[in-house]
């Protein structure tokens, strides 16, 4: 009953934050939000469809949803965080947007860290070997380091170049060309493993057998 | 932790989806314990063992 609740408080605040983002006009936005969660929870979405209830919430999957959960906090406060370091610094770009308009970004993209989470330890992780889910964290780990990298050097060229009174090019060239570089390989290599375990159907060392009937 | 969950399932020809259903988990959950990558709780490996007709012991071998 409990997940039941759960379940459908985060369907309301979803549909909150899409009308929200409708009314705000930002529909490419609302419409790839959307097709994205369909997609990803389509095999929940169809068990509920074929057998008229909620696929079962195991000690395994109620562990994986609390690890998900934390994620997606975590990343919500340092994205927060990141913004209110550009709100002090007066950033034009962020500067320009509606409270609004970042406060639904900043919480549907929340909402997009659980939900790759909570995928990632559901489904994909089982069909991806160790060495995979080695690679995958070195990635992740590139990505998260390049993007406080990123942002440590943006503020340290700051201070650097008001302090000297000259334009600090080392942090400059950390900040604008090797983090993102970095962020970019992390990124799109966290994510082309995490589409070969969606993809996948199991294991390739499992292929053989695991699946069903072997006879005796 | 290795597991003899397979060699059970083989033997009474159980796929994993009816073996999920039998002890109430999801598919994913008996590939993990397959693979020996998820440590259950002392409940769903007693499930596991009796849907198995067997015992905890006799499924679940744990490395010293």
């Amino acid at each position: 009953m409990k997940m039941r609740t759960a379940l459908l408080s985060a369907f309301v605040v979803a549909l909150v934050l899409i009308v929200l983002l409708v009314s705000l006009r930002e529909y490419y936005v609302a419409i790839a939000l959307t097709v994205g969660a369909v997609i990803l929870t389509r095999r929940e979405l169809w068990y509920m469809m074929k057998k008229r209830k909620l696929p079962p919430f195991d000690e395994r999957v109620r562990e994986n949803m609390k690890k998900s959960a934390r994620n997606g906090f975590i990343f919500f406060a340092a994205a927060s965080a990141a913004l209110m370091l550009f709100y002090t610094i007066d950033l034009v770009y962020v500067a320009n947007r509606h409270p609004v308009q970042i406060m639904s970004g900043l919480f549907l993209a929340g909402g997009l860290v659980y939900l790759l989470s909570y995928v990632f330890y559901d489904r994909v992780e089982p069909k991806l070997g160790e060495k995979e889910v080695r690679r995958l964290k070195s990635f992740l780990q590139v990505a998260g380091i390049a993007a406080g990298a990123c942002i440590a050097s943006f503020i340290l060229h700051n201070v650097a170049s008001g302090l000297l009174g000259i334009e600090e090019p080392v942090f400059f060239v950390i900040a604008v060309i090797l983090s993102p570089g970095a962020i970019a390989v992390g990124l799109i290599g966290s994510l082309v493993i995490f589409a070969r375990g969606l993809v996948r159907k199991q294991l390739p060392s499992e292929r053989v057998s695991q699946g069903d009937v072997v006879p005796e | 932790m290795k597991t003899r969950i397979k060699e059970y399932r083989t033997k009474y020809n159980l796929t994993q989806e009816r073996l999920a259903e039998l002890v109430g988990v999801r598919r994913e959950t008996i590939i993990f314990l397959e693979q020996g990558r998820y440590n259950p709780s002392l409940r769903l490996a007693y499930n596991v063992a009796k849907a198995l007709k067997t015992t905890v012991d006799e499924i679940f071998i744990f490395d010293e």
